[in-house]
């Protein structure tokens, strides 16, 4: 079984934030009005920390891109009472709407807050990518475009599009990627299977420095930063 | 001496004042709980940042109050401390009425509160290594051993209902430590995080249902004249005073773990950001220094005055205390990455406090208040007034 990894190049993120509007199209995520946004409430699938480092004269900005790591011990699907997020077999970690309670567990255990409490119901959007069109039958996990409020979602690593992917007998990591990883114009982005050690990512990781976010809690993600 | 119980009448104006006031406050819950489903949780201050707010506040605080009423309930049914029995009934009947209070907080502050079924499906539905799921099982066994409790003690069965009080009492140290792990488990979480969580929790537990039983002692017993022996609560304030100090040790330990080492931003927020006084007002100035101070200043310690106050304090401060774990616990930002964060969530959160929600929790208040009068209307919880009527006879309100 493959363990589908994301690998973000720092060197060449331009900070354009285009994973995030394109991860927001794929996926029905609501764009937040400014109020929410300044209430913290808005709905954030894929996120763009602002990192400062240094003082006045000599400072440098960095934009770093947060998607749900996908940890390979993740804390938010130990901590969930209704077995409401779980992770697949391949390693993605996935939010069942149908099941989840709102408790707001998750959100608390997660370290990189990446899950997001959804306030407002939504309207029903038409699916964007007309050459794949959605299966309103199917009773996967899959939400679109039936969301309800008051639960808590999450990234998925858009698992719609490689599972359909893998139906197809495509290539994963190259013919089909995640939506973020599709919209980057600066090649930013790899996905790929991290156990494959002829897969890009692999290969970039034996290549290049690397490193994880909050690596001391052990939570060992999935999306790993090649370093500036 | 065997103490006989009785109900009060409920026919002065008072009582019925009073019934109607807390009706229409529960009447606001249902309003306000439909608010807050059909709207969706933006009416209330939570946010992504801080998830949990008022109601989990209360939620904890009550599951305290009933832990530790429920304790010092055993000191009449388990130690056979004839002090204790005038309580010993409404120590275990507000017992239970507060872990329902608990559970309908817990309950309305869900997303989807209509799903809260698929807690209870243990092993099936449900993910046994979730201290929630863990505790719906503690949750559900302590409200069946509390009925089971009282009916014995009502019975008069005394020799199993020491049985089942021992029982109950472990099982009630259970449930609040339990509720405690649900917080100190949470490693990302510097506030949260300490294995001597559990233990602070039932501390706190302890000096809060303590002080709890001392007020409604002395409020239902004055208002229904009937005459409180001043032993029982000088012999409860001294329990207070040892607890709180315990208590203090256990906060001292705590918060030292957190600020010895080098990475102690989040517990610097606590102690001096937005909600510094969460913390040293609340929980280290109404909590444990005052009511300290009253209990043991020699002229304050043997008065009843003082010692209300002191408990009034304690109830306050407990409340304070919760709600500085809950609040600045997820208010202050998670570091990402070692280095100073701008954009989102770089800055800690901010709860505000709502209409919605805090009517919410009042009318569920209301409620619990609303079923403790009706039960010393309905059951036979105060001790019969054959005791020297208190002098102020036409003081009682309530009859």
């Amino acid at each position: 079984m493959s363990r589908w990894g994301m690998v973000i190049d720092l060197d060449k993120c331009v900070g354009c934030q285009a994973c995030i509007v394109a991860c927001k199209m794929e996926n029905n995520v609501p764009h937040g009005s400014p109020e929410e946004q300044k209430l913290k409430r808005e709905v954030n699938w894929h996120k763009m920390i602002t990192v400062t480092k240094g003082k006045y004269p000599y400072v440098r900005t960095e934009l770093i891109p947060m998607p749900c790591m996908h940890c390979d011990h993740p804390p938010c699907v130990t901590v969930c009472p209704a077995k409401a997020t779980f992770r697949r077999r391949d390693g993605i970690i996935v939010q069942y709407y149908r099941r989840c309670i709102g408790c707001k567990y998750c959100i608390v255990a997660c370290p990189y807050g990446a899950r997001s409490f959804n306030f407002t119901s939504q309207e029903e959007k038409p699916y964007h990518r007309k050459d794949e069109p959605l299966d309103n039958n199917s009773w996967e996990p899959w939400p679109f475009p039936t969301r309800t409020q008051g639960v808590v979602e999450k990234c998925t690593f858009c698992f719609h599009r490689i599972d359909k992917g893998l139906k197809k007998g495509k290539k994963i990591g190259t013919e089909v990627v995640p939506a973020c990883v599709e919209a980057c114009p600066s090649h930013a982005r790899f996905f790929g299977d991290l156990d494959d050690p002829k897969s890009e990512v692999s290969k970039l990781l034996a290549s290049r420095n690397s490193f994880r976010l909050r690596e001391e809690l052990g939570t060992k993600p999935k999306v790993i930063y090649l370093t500036r | 001496m065997e103490l006989k119980y009785s109900t009060i009448e409920g026919k002065s104006k008072g009582y019925k004042t009073l019934v109607v006031i807390l009706g229409i406050m529960v009447a606001m819950f249902i309003f306000s709980f439909l608010i807050s489903y059909l709207k969706g949780q933006k009416v209330w201050g939570i946010s992504n940042m801080i998830p949990w707010g008022q109601l989990i506040t209360f939620y904890i605080y009550f599951i305290g109050l009933s832990a530790g009423a429920i304790i010092i309930s055993s000191l009449s049914y388990v130690f056979k401390k004839e002090t204790f029995e005038p309580i010993g009934r409404m120590a275990v009947f507000m017992g239970i009425l507060l872990m329902v209070g608990a559970m309908f907080f817990v309950l309305v502050d869900l997303g989807r509160p209509e799903k809260a079924w698929r807690l209870f499906m243990y092993f099936y539905f449900n993910n046994m290594s979730s201290m929630f799921a863990i505790n719906s099982i503690f949750y559900t066994g302590y409200i069946i051993l509390m009925l089971i409790y009282l009916w014995l003690i009502f019975e008069g069965n005394k020799k199993l209902a020491a049985i089942v009080g021992t029982i109950d009492v472990l099982w009630a140290i259970a449930v609040h430590m339990g509720t405690g792990a649900i917080f100190g488990l949470i490693g990302n979480r510097e506030i949260f995080f300490s294995p001597i969580k559990p233990f602070e929790f039932l501390l706190a537990a302890l000096t809060s249902g303590t002080s709890l039983i001392i007020i409604t002692a002395a409020a239902t017993f004055k208002f229904t004249s009937r005459m409180i022996e001043e032993e029982l609560i000088f012999s409860l304030s001294k329990i207070l005073k040892i607890i709180i100090l315990i208590l203090l040790i256990m906060v001292f330990v705590d918060k030292l773990t957190h600020i010895y080492f080098p990475n102690r931003d989040a517990t610097l927020y606590l102690f001096t950001g937005d909600y510094w006084w969460l913390f040293w007002v609340f929980q280290i100035g109404l909590g444990i220094v005052l009511p300290l101070i009253l209990l043991s200043y020699s002229k304050t310690k043997r008065t009843k005055k003082g010692v209300i106050i002191s408990a009034l304090s304690v109830v306050i401060g407990v409340f304070g205390e919760r709600a500085a774990l809950v609040i600045p616990g997820t208010a202050h930002p998670q570091p990402f990455v070692s280095a100073k964060i701008e954009g989102i969530w770089g800055e800690p959160g901010i709860f505000k406090i709502t209409l919605w929600e805090t009517l919410l929790s009042l009318s569920i208040v209301s409620f619990i208040i609303l079923l403790f009068v009706l039960g010393l209307r309905f059951l036979e919880i105060l001790p019969n007034q054959t005791n020297e009527p208190v002098s102020a006879k036409t003081n009682s309100i309530i009859k």
